[in-house]
């Protein structure tokens, strides 16, 4: 199921004064972004960011009740599914994409997981982009220093390096600190708010406008990285495998994954091949021991129908993830010969 | 894809170890036992025909049965790995045709 009709939910990372609000208030202007629920959350007593926003429509939400990632996951919950009831309502616009800036200090997993694993969202609601903001600048010293914002920046999607007004340029060893975190995800840059990319909350497989869902740069599939020293203990790979893979199989797999990587397991996404269903692919995404749901697209992007399945990791070993699932493909194949 | 092997079950037991970073050597007899050298000592062998389970873990002198590969992964890392807490999230089955 890919339904049309389902909103995407992007997230707008980003560590404490990483220019969040600045790119979110450049970006609401622009015409395409008039249909766009804005859910901002602040770490701290007084919301400010949402005043910062210039929008009329009552669809900018302020959520004050503390970090989002720890304290406000049902509140966020509840706040997306009023947000949809109004929309229903006609109490508000007829938004087609809902935007959740969080608070700089809030780690962005369990956000994710609040958007996947409640039920009744996921039936309205899809995952759509996670964007990370860094601060060009003061970025590298950030990246050192806080440990949150490695996290924020190795399940981004999509990267924008921010305040480029001030610094012009961008250190090398700011994009070779970005590449170790997150080799896979594309760069924008942004100049007082203004951002060369104008796709930046595009989701090419949730866009009904494409015809062909853009599986590549979903996945933004990326070799496995050498990491420096400091960043050696976050990687990311892809499993690839060419021959189908029963559902069976691929649910105890993901199963495995999260019963022992479990917070370690920072994101996986992936587009498979599943043996029962072959002429659909699964897309599957999780974050750390959640899951989604598996949706499936209509067809197949392209003549290729492996399955790929891309893992960021903490002290995760791919060695092990890839006999991990060809053991488990091996046994449920053996256990589903010996039942015919 | 690959079929299952003792030697395929010798290389996930193996890697499984390196990867939750414990201790022990694993070894492969020649009557397709897997010995794991550690503390406690374990030994996992493809249980007898006709049985209902699959694999046999002898952890310390104890013989209990495994329905599974992920279950023998479990009992060896409980086994080995005072620090292991499962995560008890379930993942649901993947339908197999859209719903």
């Amino acid at each position: 199921m890919m339904a049309t009709e389902l909103i995407p939910v992007s997230v707008l990372t980003g560590f404490l004064g990483s220019g969040k609000t600045t790119i979110l208030s450049h970006m609401l202007r622009q015409p395409e972004f008039s249909h766009t629920a804005v859910v901002i959350n602040e770490f701290g007593e007084i919301a400010l960011d949402h005043e910062l926003i210039e929008k009329t429509e009552d669809s900018v939400i302020a959520l004050t009740t503390g970090c989002l990632c720890c304290r406000v996951r049902s509140d966020l919950t509840k706040t997306l599914q009023d947000l949809l009831r109004r929309r229903d309502e006609g109490a508000c616009t007829q938004f087609d994409r809902i935007v959740i800036e969080t608070s700089g200090l809030a780690d962005p997993a369990p956000i994710l997981h609040a958007l996947m694993a409640d039920t009744a969202l996921a039936s309205r609601l899809v995952l759509g982009n996670v964007v990370t903001t860094v601060d060009a600048v003061a970025g590298e010293l950030t990246l050192e220093r806080e440990a949150i914002s490695r996290k924020q920046v190795a399940v981004a999607d999509r990267i924008v390096l921010s305040k480029l007004g001030l610094t012009g340029e961008v250190e090398a060893s700011l994009h070779e600190r970005l590449t170790a975190l997150n080799p896979g995800a594309p760069t924008s840059r942004a100049v007082y708010g203004r951002i060369e990319s104008d796709n930046l909350f595009c989701v090419a497989l949730h866009d009904p406008k494409a015809r062909v869902p853009d599986i590549s740069s979903w996945l933004a599939e990326a070799p496995e990285h050498n990491h420096s020293a400091h960043d050696a203990e976050i990687k990311s790979f892809t499993v690839v495998r060419v021959e189908p893979i029963e559902a069976v199989a691929l649910t105890l797999f993901l199963e495995a994954l999260a019963e022992h990587c479990g917070a370690d397991l920072l994101r996986l996404k992936g587009i498979v091949n599943v043996a029962e269903n072959p002429q659909q692919p699964a897309v599957i995404h999780g974050v750390q021991h959640v899951f989604h749901a598996p949706a499936w697209l209509r067809h197949w992007p392209s003549d290729d129908h492996t399955s790929r399945m891309v893992l960021i990791t903490r002290r995760v070993r791919r060695e092990w993830v890839e006999v991990l699932l060809d053991a488990i493909s091996a046994e449920v194949a053996e256990v589903s010969a010996s039942n015919r | 894809m690959r079929s299952l092997s003792i030697d395929l079950v010798h290389e996930l037991i193996t890697q499984s170890l390196a990867a939750w970073h414990v201790a022990g050597t694993v070894e492969l007899t020649g009557d397709c036992t897997i010995v794991i050298d550690a503390k406690p000592k374990i030994r996992i062998e493809p249980a007898q025909a006709g049985s209902v389970f699959r694999w046999t873990i002898t952890i310390a002198g104890r013989t209990r049965p495994a329905i599974s590969l992920l279950a023998v992964l479990r009992q060896v890392r409980r086994a080995l790995d005072p620090g292991y807490a499962a995560c008890r999230v379930r993942v649901a089955l993947l339908p197999v045709a859209p719903s």
